[in-house]
């Protein structure tokens, strides 16, 4: 018995082997890295945390103490339609740490691609599969405790519209009517991704956390605390504010 | 190129043959591993599938041992006042100690009466409304509820990774470094699984092990027929939400807090009976102290009036006293001696 296992188990270990050989001698990859800058109003200006700004639409004085927003399932499409995907593809960007702004993608491999979809949000499994680890775990701040779900955006901060002083909107919700998980494609056209072994490639993305209210404002409300309408339309126009700039082969 | 390629094959086979006895050895310590049911009794045919398996294969008593430690140490609240154990009393059927709502730091009472966590790999969601929905995910609710042990996780992880202790139990059973939440839930999780109720009176009879004395029996028929429904065996819970008629207005909104369907507020989740008769106080808000007041309310004081009532309570039970008498000596039998005194709990 001992004999057939140790040769079994050998066995395995050489066709194992074997096949991650060809891996890497067929597959040559790169690096990506995604870069989201953060603007306000319709001057673009950058946006920064604990800055004194004034609302373009609806004029409420506002100062933000945390914006956080999850960035997950990063899929990069080639010309000829075959994709790739990013496998531990959560991320966690938060304006306290500039280096959760640059998102490094690697082992991505080598070609020309003609579109990148990325998710805002965490997609409803990982909201129903108990522990997660990296920028997914509990420690972050970022999975409601009492109603189970990631909150896929924070923003917190103060502004004399509310009575108390301070605003929070946590907004969540994976499933339903309240779904706020977003999916997005950017299509790459006249300059096409071309990821190689050389150098890392770059990818520009914008974002202006002032559309969070551009149809709302702290004086219809100062804390949303779980998923419905409202967070939903919080996030949504957060959401349509995230656009591809442009990119560095 | 063909020659280049037979040296390395030729290689790879002298390593492996260095290698094979530790391919055997591995595969003969994979048998020998630590088996979890030479450590807990025989779950009865007539319960269900657990939804939750993978604590159990992932048993070593190791870890089990781990997350004991972990369950019974105050170090994981705020203030060290209060550990999973302070509100989970195993002399309690894994409930708190006879109180209404239990005190977390600093001494601060709870707004919902302490449900048992026994038999949790059963449940479908957790919490009295249903809002936490995973098992591993349930420890996030009471280690950082500021009501109960008030700690962020960043806090609590910062305390375990500056304790040699947990640092080298950590590596030894999960080995990792540096332990975060996701290696906290899982041990915490590994140890709740096996807190498993089955061995009761009521399960030795289903059994064919002894028998009901004639009161029990008469208890058991008018369960079947007045109770059964919600509280379905042999969980002794469906794990629906119903309003079982308690309020004409809610203090606590329930599950609807969760769903905010209109069609939820004033339901909380069946509660399981199993040990029901050391659980006391019963109900979401823990009001009624003995299972006559809670007979009394199913016989003759369900608030008709009450939103969302469950359809099967509008009628009350109208019980006999001789009736409540037996259902209560039938709930009796579905205390588990064995389990408040498994050792491997305390």
């Amino acid at each position: 018995m001992k004999n057939i296992f140790s040769i079994l188990s050998i066995v395995l270990v050489i066709l194992f082997g074997a096949t991650s050989c060809d891996k890497n001698k067929q597959k040559a990859t790169g690096e990506l890295e995604i870069a989201f800058e953060h603007v306000w109003g319709m001057d673009e200006t950058a946006f920064s945390l604990n800055t004194d700004y004034v609302h373009p639409m609806n004029s409420e004085a506002l100062n933000f103490s945390t914006f956080k927003y999850y960035v997950s399932n990063i899929i990069l499409t080639k010309e000829d339609g075959t994709l790739w995907k990013d496998s531990n593809s959560y991320y966690l960007i938060d304006l306290s740490k500039p280096s959760s702004l640059n998102l490094a993608l690697s082992h991505v491999p080598v070609g020309t691609y003609k579109s990148m979809t990325y998710t805002l949000g965490v997609d409803s499994l990982r909201n129903v599969s108990g522990a997660q680890t990296g920028a997914l775990s509990t420690a972050n701040g970022m999975f409601w405790n009492w109603n189970s779900g990631y909150i896929m955006l924070k923003a917190e901060g103060t502004s004399p519209a509310s009575s108390s002083g301070s605003f929070a909107y946590h907004l969540g919700g994976f499933s339903g009517q309240y779904n706020i998980v977003t999916t997005k494609t950017v299509n790459f056209d006249t300059e096409k991704l071309m990821i190689n072994n050389d150098h890392a490639c770059e990818i520009h993305m914008k974002a202006s956390p002032s559309y969070l209210l551009c149809n709302d404002a702290v004086a219809n409300g100062a804390n949303v605390m779980m998923p419905g309408a409202r967070a939903k339309s919080l996030a949504l126009d957060f959401y349509s504010s995230v656009v591809f700039e442009h990119l560095h082969n | 190129m063909g020659l280049l390629y037979q040296s390395e094959l030729d290689q790879i086979w002298s390593r492996l043959f260095v290698a094979a006895p530790f391919f055997a050895w591995l595969f003969i310590s994979s048998c020998t591993k630590e088996n979890v049911s030479d450590f807990q009794a025989q779950v009865p045919v007539y319960f269900p599938k657990p939804n939750y398996t993978k604590h159990v294969q992932d048993f070593t008593k190791g870890r089990f041992e781990l997350g004991k430690q972990l369950f019974f140490d105050p170090l994981l609240s705020t203030d060290h006042s209060t550990s999973c154990a302070s509100c989970h009393s195993q002399t309690h059927g894994f409930a708190d100690h006879n109180v209404r709502f239990s005190s977390g730091i600093y001494g601060r009472k709870g707004v919902r009466n302490t449900p048992s966590i026994a038999n949790m790999i059963w449940y479908p969601a957790f919490g009295w409304d249903g809002g936490v929905n995973h098992l591993e995910i349930f420890h996030l609710g009471p280690l950082t509820n500021e009501l109960e042990m008030g700690t962020d996780m960043n806090g609590v992880l910062n305390r375990l990774n500056h304790n040699q202790n947990y640092r080298n139990l950590f590596k030894t059973h999960y080995g990792v470094e540096q332990i975060s939440d996701y290696e906290l839930f899982k041990v915490l999780t590994l140890y709740i699984s096996q807190i498993q109720s089955f061995q009761s009176k009521y399960d030795q009879y289903r059994q064919g092990k002894v028998n009901f004395s004639l009161e029990e029996q008469k208890g058991y028929a008018l369960f079947k027929s007045h109770c059964a429904s919600c509280h379905s065996e042999p969980l002794f819970s469906n794990f629906s939400y119903q309003n079982n008629g308690l309020d004409s207005v809610f203090a606590d909104s329930g599950r609807g807090k969760i769903t905010k369907e209109i069609t939820d507020y004033g339901k909380f989740r069946v509660p399981s009976l199993r040990n029901v008769s050391l659980t006391y106080p019963y109900m979401h808000d823990g009001r009624f102290w003995n299972l006559n007041e809670v007979l009394e309310h199913y016989s003759n004081g369900i608030v008709e009036n009450s939103q969302n009532l469950s359809p099967d309570l509008k009628k009350g039970m109208n019980l006999s006293a001789a009736q409540k008498q037996q259902l209560i000596a039938f709930l009796n039998t579905l205390t588990d001696y064995k389990l408040l005194s498994d050792k491997r709990f305390y």
